[in-house]
């Protein structure tokens, strides 16, 4: 990181810029910090729903940690959110690498089309949620009728409502909005090896799998590191995907760690397990975003 | 295999291949237009031919509970775009232009934040807002999507405010601005790309939000049109057609504006994400 600032004289200090800075300063303070401070205490505290509207919650220590760290359903959500995580992540920058190697060549149309891919990652999450339940419908899905047509299904297969298919489709259709980003971050990766790197290698005669394995992939390591991580985060915390096509079903097989802390805190008014939940899902993701700095950091020391 | 045969293959395969990412896409506006009877065709029919506007006219025109969810979103998506221009625009032009101590602090502040679930904010911000009576109103929404919109809006506008001439900034102040008029009468206007930008962000992702509207709008009267849609899919049961419709609408003021500044908002979203 670059130092813009010059060093006011000691003793002096300018308050202007300080002005400047203070109402977001206070405002990420009281609206995010504060909230998540909160959200932790809560942890420690026998809150449900009388507690919520009249206070006056007890302390209980450690307890709401012991009650969660040996349920079941808890630990199932953790291991839901893992897989449905790094499946993402897997099918994302698969795909996401394919079109952005596919968009690196020149041809007419090219940003046309690169542009309507990104539809697919900045629609609504309502929107694409509802979209794919409908695909995915048993009886009048456009997916069975596909597969039908094509001989590989002879029934209607509910998707949803299956454990296992629906954490697959859960799965695909975050990848499906993810896809695109991963795509622009590797194109811009891919933009930034030089060329010569590839004439040497045409000339000592390699070919293009030779040229894709032992240049664009090991140059392509920190933008896809960055890439991973940005994903894994952004999923591992992704609430509203599964809610909205799923709500966790069938059961609870795609109940992720936000589903779960939202139903404990909102069907069933324990606010104290529910927070117990955020605040692991809050440890995860502060140890992913540590990672993810420190990758930043030695891509731009590199 | 000549080099134009080639070259059209791979404008075909590209075609192709986006053709069918886009599928779900184009399956949502082909429902939308169909009839009742028209979505449980099987095979499902590939045109919605000839198209009708009864799902429109229905779920979205006549259904004064989309209606009023469309306005609220807009309440939402507006009052969130000019909060977080109006706090997070000084702050950017101080983190880069004026003598401030910790800077990287500061920086690294608002980049952690952008890593919070929504949920641990939802959850906790309920029972603070149920406190401070701000549950059920505009206002509350409105700082709830703020909360996460002001720090990715800093950390977009940082570098177009580090990219304008030190020339300009000083001669302003020669000619007598002060700290404020100078960033308020040159800064500014300079940085207009970057304002459209974390404009366009702001509104989108306030626009499409669910968690908050969710957690902090139990009254129907309050709702953003995406938990609206999601309160009445029970209700619509199989009417595809009503779900599509209602889904197409909200993503139409999102395509807009993506046709228009799909230049910056690409810029805003990765920069946002992978720049510190």
């Amino acid at each position: 990181m670059r130092r813009t600032t010059v060093r006011p004289r000691r003793g002096r200090l300018n308050v202007a810029p300080y002005l400047f800075l203070a109402p977001a300063v206070a405002f990420v303070v009281l609206t995010v910090v504060y909230p998540l401070i909160y959200n932790i205490l809560q942890s420690f505290f026998d809150v449900g729903l009388r507690e919520v509207v009249r206070g006056g919650a007890a302390w209980v220590g450690l307890d709401n940690y012991r009650d969660q760290l040996g349920r079941s359903e808890f630990w199932h959500a953790v291991v839901v959110s893992l897989v449905y995580s790094v499946g993402t992540v897997a099918i994302a920058f698969a795909v996401g690498l394919g079109l952005a190697l596919l968009f690196h060549r020149e041809f007419r149309g090219r940003n046309v089309l690169r542009a309507l891919l990104l539809l697919a990652w900045i629609l609504p999450t309502v929107v694409s949620a509802n979209v794919w339940r409908w695909l995915l419908d048993g009886s009048y899905g456009l997916l069975n009728a596909a597969l039908s047509g094509l001989g590989l299904l002879d029934r209607d297969l509910f998707w949803l409502g299956e454990p296992n298919p629906a954490l697959l489709a859960v799965t695909v259709a975050t990848a499906w909005s993810f896809a695109p980003f991963a795509m622009i971050l590797l194109a811009a990766g891919l933009q930034g090896i030089s060329p010569t790197y590839y004439e040497a290698a045409r000339i000592d005669g390699a070919s293009a799998w030779q040229q894709f394995r032992s240049l664009t992939f090991p140059l392509l390591r920190p933008v896809s590191l960055t890439v991973t991580l940005l994903i894994f985060i952004f999923t591992f915390k992704t609430f509203d995907t599964i809610f909205l096509m799923t709500g966790g079903g069938p059961g609870n097989a795609t109940e992720t760690l936000p589903v779960y802390a939202y139903n404990e805190a909102f069907e069933f008014s324990r606010f104290d397990t529910a927070a117990v939940a955020t605040t692991v899902l809050m440890v995860i993701s502060i140890a992913l975003a540590l990672v993810y700095f420190r990758a930043l950091r030695n891509e731009e020391g590199a | 295999m000549t080099a134009v045969s080639r070259r059209r293959l791979l404008v075909f395969a590209a075609v192709f291949i986006t053709a069918v990412y886009l599928i779900p896409v184009y399956w949502m506006v082909n429902t939308s237009f169909k009839g009742a009877e028209d979505i449980f065709a099987t095979p499902p029919d590939l045109l919605p031919l000839p198209p009708t506007f009864g799902s429109y006219a229905d779920a979205v025109f006549s259904n004064g509970d989309i209606a009023r969810g469309l306005m609220n979103s807009g309440i939402i998506a507006v009052g969130t775009t000019v909060v977080t221009l109006l706090v997070a625009l000084p702050a950017a032009y101080a983190l880069a232009r004026l003598k401030v101590r910790f800077v990287s602090a500061f920086l690294m502040l608002f980049l952690a934040v952008q890593m919070v679930p929504s949920v641990n904010l939802a959850l906790p911000m309920f029972v603070l807002f149920s406190g401070a009576g701000l549950v059920n109103s505009y206002a509350g929404l409105i700082i709830a999507n703020c909360s996460l919109a002001v720090p990715l809006a800093i950390t977009i506008l940082r570098p177009y405010f580090l990219a304008i001439p030190e020339e300009i900034v000083e001669a302003a102040k020669i000619d007598g601005c002060n700290e404020l008029t100078a960033f308020w009468r040159v800064a500014v206007p300079v940085s207009t790309p970057g304002i459209i930008t974390v404009g366009a962000v702001s509104f989108l992702q306030a626009w499409g939000e669910f968690v908050f509207g969710l957690a902090l709008a139990p009254d129907e009267r309050f709702q953003p049109v995406t938990v609206v849609l999601a309160g009445i899919t029970n209700a619509f049961g199989t009417k595809w057609n009503d779900l599509m419709a209602v889904s197409a609408i909200i993503a139409l003021p999102v395509i807009v504006l993506f046709i228009f500044l799909q230049r910056y908002i690409v810029a805003g979203l990765t920069e946002g994400a992978t720049k510190s």
